[in-house]
């Protein structure tokens, strides 16, 4: 994995991210705003950089480890290549986002807020898409992919493990 | 101020807690999470009380005292909703116990079924009867709980040293979160995760020891629950009686009480309630002592070489045999070594015994090497641990606060805290560097250079690095400045010379000392005996001018040296090497009353709590026998006889040395040897015994022979915990394990050794490692 995908991250980088510790350096209050920072520019926490802050801020590194686990903002495992969102939100809920839900954790073997093995795929929870009327609904990175059944969901992963495949061999 | 509480005026302190002023009047309300020793947390619920005029049920413990406040803490609505509270807590605390049917019948018929890895109610808890949440339980009276029961099935934490862990029974009170971070300065856990899902530990699953975690064990002291029980005690039940005592295991000879469950010491904790305290001693004092004093590794009975062979004889028989060696030998063939750990009583009467009857002057200590005494001849401008609290500017060299001097990197953390600049000299990481205003490594293989520029730099403005201007700067301002000195400086070849241009620097700036050394009574020694210096006696062992060795509690050699015969008299066996003629069994602290003098040649006492194991006696007793069978001089040696005797105020004579001129040549690391690697004599000594090796938990947090490596060395050379490895200098070379450990910075090694003499010569000395089996 050499890629990480920013789409959705304003995009900062590791220079700008060092920059905000040299300037938050043993401020009250950075702690949270230097997570933010840090996450934006690696798109998740690195072990290693929670040690950083410790040192620079003056915060015991097991009470920032204690700050990003209990905010579901940040994480400190890279996102998989692609990011797939499903709604939970009512309109899918009635129209059977459960099934959709099941037949892609039995594709990928993973659970919510989880990257699978190869990291190609991270499945994320979301409220609402904003398109109900298609439902239920999932989102691959930036397309939106409505009307699904189980079977539909199935094809449509393998279809986005197909080029890695082919990348691979 | 007058507060009604239940009907009842009482006048109280302005700013306090309610809870504080219902318990200062004895009035209970039941709590879990708050504690005497921390700042309010509001956790459990449990406090809720009525204020008239107030909306809700505020947590007594968080809501301060007004004027003309009336507060009801036990009507109907508020026992009710406590009970639903506590309800909630218990539908994750086992507590089978609580609604089993036969739990009447219990204490009598199921004793047995104690010891089991999972608890799953009160009678398999290690806390039974002793637990806070029981007594809340009680209280309420709650005998079923309408929730559903849900167990967290989390696995329980015991592969680590001196503690077991199971949060499956934790309320989630985070007392030891707190007590960690606000008393003990460490922070080594934290509360992570939310909801169901949060659990109690240090940051990314790391083991404690990783963590820092220095083993105080102040979690377990304030536990409500069993969730934290100390490995020793754990199914030791509860006390009978608490004794007040002192901890013989350094020269700070903490305040300690030990916890006696009939007639033996099942634990030791700081002083006042066994629930309140904590965090004030190291790990030796709150868990190591218990272990030495019951040790099945005593010596029980007196023991003779015979020609076949070592055989268990008895007290007439080894007082004859050790009289009739002591009859036969000119007294000024007879060498002595004294243990630094021994009380002024015990070094009072060896005094009597070996100057005046048996007429010999060689008396010495394995320790009293010269590096020890220029050490301890900086006393002179030393101060007591109180006077720490005056400082505006702490400087520790070479000192390694993890598992030690607990009352001292306690004291340097909460000035730190407050904003004393507070520089650490030296390469190790320890508990207090998180507070260090700046960690300065002196450039290895130059530490004397590095001394010297300081030195300098207070002389003269100078082009000396940043960090040592930042350094004098500090010095310069502050108006009391305090350097504190660690005794792993006397390990270093150049010790000498660095100690006297500490001393340079100390009155250049007029500095305080502060001398930290791991033995409990050196001072004492130094201060009752004329003692000659370590490689005197060896020079005089090695022209064959000793006969007759007779080692109390100590263990100066590696190996038999070239003497007729020798005594050991210790309270633990004498290394099977040295092939002792003759091993006494003595008592040790806690079986016996005596005395240590401090730093500053103050007296502090303490008084036998139990009884020595086997035939074991007391040191006196020996000599008072001994001298019987002699027969030659009339002298008393008992205990009170030989107290009046100490003087009130103590000063320390130094053994005269003779510096031989260094034969090691100190080098800086280079392209073929690019590693520095540090040896460390094992402070944690006790007797003739290392800690280390004799209690299986210690071995695991100070690790002897083995290297400690950085993580970041250790991942660019692909060495992993535990591989054996190949360390060469220019002209030695030996296979050791490795630890990796944060604790030490990059392109260092570090080695705590058992021997007293280091392999590796100088130290610090430059060498290079690969893998053993490549």
């Amino acid at each position: 994995m050499t890629e990480l995908k920013k789409s959705d991250f304003e995009k900062k980088t590791i220079v700008d991210f060092k920059k905000d510790l040299i300037n938050k350096r043993k401020q009250h209050g950075s702690l949270i705003p230097l997570l933010q920072s840090a996450q934006d520019s690696y798109g998740y926490i690195p072990e290693k950089t929670v040690y950083y802050i410790s040192e620079l801020v003056g915060i015991p590194s097991a009470e920032i480890y204690g700050v990003i686990t209990f905010y579901s903002q940040f994480r400190l495992k890279p996102l998989g290549k692609h990011v797939i969102r499903i709604c939970e939100g009512t309109a899918c809920h009635v129209n059977g986002a459960k099934n959709i839900l099941k037949s892609l954790q039995n594709e990928l073997g993973i659970s919510i807020d989880e990257t699978s093995d190869d990291g190609l795929f991270t499945l994320l929870s979301v409220a609402c898409l904003g398109c109900c009327s298609i439902s239920p609904v999932i989102m691959i990175d930036s397309k939106i992919y409505g009307k699904l059944t189980p079977d539909m969901t199935k094809k449509i992963i393998k279809e986005y493990k197909k080029p890695e495949k082919q990348n691979v061999s | 101020m007058k507060v009604t509480i239940d009907n009842q005026e009482i006048y109280v302190k302005e700013g306090i807690t309610i809870l504080d002023a219902a318990q200062e009047h004895n009035i209970y309300i039941p709590h879990l999470c708050s504690h005497l020793e921390l700042s309010p947390y509001g956790g459990c619920r449990l406090c809720i009380i009525e204020v008239e005029g107030m909306k809700g049920y505020p947590t007594a413990c968080t809501t301060k005292v007004e004027d003309k406040m009336v507060i009801r803490t036990h009507t109907k609505t508020l026992q009710q909703m406590r009970r639903e509270i506590l309800q909630l807590i218990l539908s994750e605390h086992p507590s089978a116990c609580l609604i089993c049917d036969e739990q009447e019948e219990c204490s009598s018929f199921q004793q047995t079924i104690r010891k089991v890895g999972a608890t799953t109610g009160c009678r398999w808890c290690p806390k039974d009867g002793d637990c806070e949440l029981q007594k809340v339980v009680d209280y309420l009276e709650i005998d079923k709980i309408t929730f559903p029961v849900y167990y967290r099935q989390l696995p329980i934490e015991n592969h680590e040293p001196f503690y077991d862990r199971d949060y499956n029974l934790c309320i989630y009170c985070a007392r030891c979160v707190r007590i960690c971070e606000e008393h003990r300065k460490s922070s080594v856990i934290s509360l992570r995760q939310r909801g169901r899902f949060s659990t109690i530990g240090p940051a990314f699953n790391m083991s404690h020891i990783d963590a820092g975690c220095e083993f105080c064990g102040a979690c377990v002291s304030v536990c409500p629950t069993g969730a934290l029980s100390e490995k020793g005690r754990k199914w030791g039940g509860i006390p009978d009686s608490y004794n007040a005592s002192i901890c013989p295991l350094c020269d700070l000879n903490c305040d300690i009480q030990v916890l006696m469950k009939k007639g033996k010491v099942i634990g030791t904790l700081p002083p006042g309630d066994p629930h309140q305290s904590g965090g004030e001693l190291c790990v030796k004092g709150r868990f190591c002592l218990t272990h030495i004093i019951n040790s099945p590794d005593r010596l029980k009975e007196p023991e003779y070489l015979f020609d076949e062979g070592i055989g268990i004889v008895s007290w007439d028989e080894a007082v004859k045999q050790a009289g009739k060696m002591l009859k036969d030998v000119n007294g000024k063939r007879v060498a002595v070594y004294l243990s630094p750990n021994l009380t002024l009583e015990e070094i009072l009467a060896a005094k009597l015994f070996f100057k005046d009857i048996i007429n010999t002057s060689n008396i010495t200590s394995s320790i009293l090497n010269s590096n020890l005494i220029s050490y301890i001849s900086l006393s002179e401008e030393s101060i007591s641990l109180k006077e720490i609290e005056k400082s505006d500017c702490i400087i520790s060299v070479f000192l390694n606060g993890n598992y030690n001097y607990a009352p001292l990197t306690l004291s340097i953390k909460q000035k730190a805290e407050k904003g004393t600049p507070y520089f650490q000299i030296g390469w190790i990481k320890d508990t207090t560097s998180r507070y260090a205003y700046q960690q300065i490594i002196p450039f290895p293989g130059r530490e004397k250079t590095f001394f010297n520029k300081i030195a300098q730099s207070i002389e003269n403005a100078d082009n000396s690095s940043p960090e040592i201007k930042e350094l004098v700067k500090k010095i310069k301002i502050s108006s009391n400045p305090i350097f504190i000195l660690g005794p792993d400086i006397m390990g270093l070849t150049e010790a000498d010379g660095i100690l006297k241009i500490i001393k340079k620097i100390i009155t250049l700036t007029g500095s305080k000392i502060f001398l930290t050394n791991p033995y409990s009574n050196l001072i004492g020694l130094l201060s009752l005996i004329d003692t000659k210096s370590n490689e005197e006696i060896n020079e005089l062992i090695s022209q064959k001018k000793i006969d007759l060795l007779y080692i109390i509690g100590d263990n100066p050699f590696q190996k038999r040296p070239p003497v007729n015969s020798i005594i050991c008299q210790s309270p633990f066996p004498a290394p099977d090497y040295l092939n002792a003629d003759l091993a006494l069994p003595s008592a040790m602290w806690g079986e016996i009353s005596g005395s240590f003098a401090d730093i500053k040649g103050n007296i502090k006492k303490f008084k036998a709590v139990t009884n020595p194991p086997g035939k074991a006696i007391q040191n006196n007793e020996i000599f008072d026998r001994i001298n019987k069978e002699i027969g030659k001089k009339d002298i008393k040696f008992t205990y009170k006889g030989i107290s009046k005797l100490i003087p009130k105020k103590l000063e320390m004579r130094f053994p005269f040395v003779k510096r031989k001129p260094l034969k090691a040549k100190i080098s800086p690391p280079n392209t073929s040897f690019p590693l520095l690697l540090i040896q460390e004599k094992n402070p944690h000594i006790f007797y003739n015994i290392s800690l280390s090796n004799n209690i299986r938990d210690m071995r695991e947090i100070v690790t002897e022979d083995a290297i400690i490596m950085n993580p970041t060395d250790a991942l660019k050379m692909e060495i992993q915990n535990g591989d054996s490895i190949f360390v060469k200098s220019d002209i030695y070379e030996k296979i050791y394990p490795i630890i990796v450990r944060k604790i030490i910075p990059q392109n260092f090694l570090l080695l705590i050794t058992s021997s007293r003499t280091f392999d590796f010569n100088p130290n610090p000395c430059p060498v290079h490692i690969r893998r053993n089996n490549v």
